[in-house]
């Protein structure tokens, strides 16, 4: 097993993932770690959001983090070999209004990483530009669907029922614009 | 009202507050339902790292708001809407008919 300061994001994820699976704890990559995973760094970030499917009393994620030598401080866990840190957001696992029921496992070396699947991050993304016009979500969801192939169809759909529209229209301009993305 | 529900009275306070109005930071909610600021505090922390609730700063001051992203926001807010038309015809409106438009500085009412 590498050492943790030798660890990719991603693999410091499959490996606490791992652990905390071995604890009865199930937790799932989501937020901007994933837009790293998707885009092959294009865009980097240091947190490593891990959603807490079941609501699992933190006191338990707390005792399991430490046995790897995370330390929690101000909600986040640290670990001295590395920069990322990890947090868990609460769950259930959304976007939006809508639950999260395809999940992907990636085999790494580390262990098995489960994430949400390139679609459901493109739509995490495109959720925080429709509720707060955030350009930089923006950026990120094309970024991730230039790099992936993603479900279009069900993106406009899942716009449609949460009242965006007219967002998605502008992200599928913006998409098309790019000519690199694949149309299910 | 909702307190068997939300745990505290504090809760209820603070999301009956920010269901009015919109948003609210913790030294408004304490003022208006004289209660004390770091109860209003506490109970805003909690919803926040629950995910109901949402912040940013203007100024010196955190403000929250509900966080659109949260998937049971839609059943929350009627739940509390509905919790609101039973309070107190004073009080319901003491906090939905706030002035919300504009006062230019200085001006002399």
């Amino acid at each position: 097993m590498k050492s943790i300061n030798k660890m990719t994001q991603a693999e410091i994820a499959a490996y606490v993932q791992s652990h905390l699976r071995e604890k009865g704890i199930t937790v799932v990559l989501s937020g901007g770690a994933c837009v790293s995973i998707y885009t092959a760094n294009k865009y980097i970030s240091a947190d490593i959001d891990l959603i807490d499917v079941y609501s699992v009393a933190r006191n338990k994620i707390k005792t399991a983090m430490e046995e790897i030598g995370f330390n929690e401080k101000n909600r986040y866990f640290v670990h001295p070999d590395t920069k990322h840190i990890v947090e868990f957001p609460p769950g259930p696992l959304s976007v939006g209004e809508e639950s999260v029921t395809q999940i992907k496992e990636i085999k790494l070396a580390t262990g098995i990483l489960s994430v949400i699947s390139p679609t459901d991050c493109v739509k995490d993304r495109l959720a925080a530009y429709y509720f707060w016009n955030d350009q930089q979500s923006l950026a990120q969801a094309l970024l991730v669907a230039k790099h992936n192939r993603i479900n279009l169809t069900d993106i406009k759909k899942w716009s449609q029922a949460s009242g965006n529209i007219k967002g998605f229209g502008i992200f599928l301009k913006k998409c098309s614009s790019k000519k690199k993305s694949r149309l299910r | 009202m909702l307190e068997p529900l939300l745990g505290s009275k504090g809760s209820e306070k603070v999301l009956i507050f920010i269901v009015a109005r919109d948003e609210g930071y913790a030294r408004e909610i304490s003022q208006f339902f004289d209660m004390d600021i770091s109860t209003a505090q506490n109970q805003l922390d909690k919803l926040e790292l629950g995910g109901i609730l949402v912040s940013h700063t203007k100024g010196r001051t955190r403000i929250y708001t509900f966080n659109p992203r949260y998937p049971f926001l839609k059943e929350l807010t009627q739940l509390l809407i509905k919790a609101l038309s039973f309070y107190p015809e004073n009080e319901r409106e003491k906090l939905v008919m706030n002035r919300r438009r504009p006062r230019r500085r200085g001006k002399v009412l």
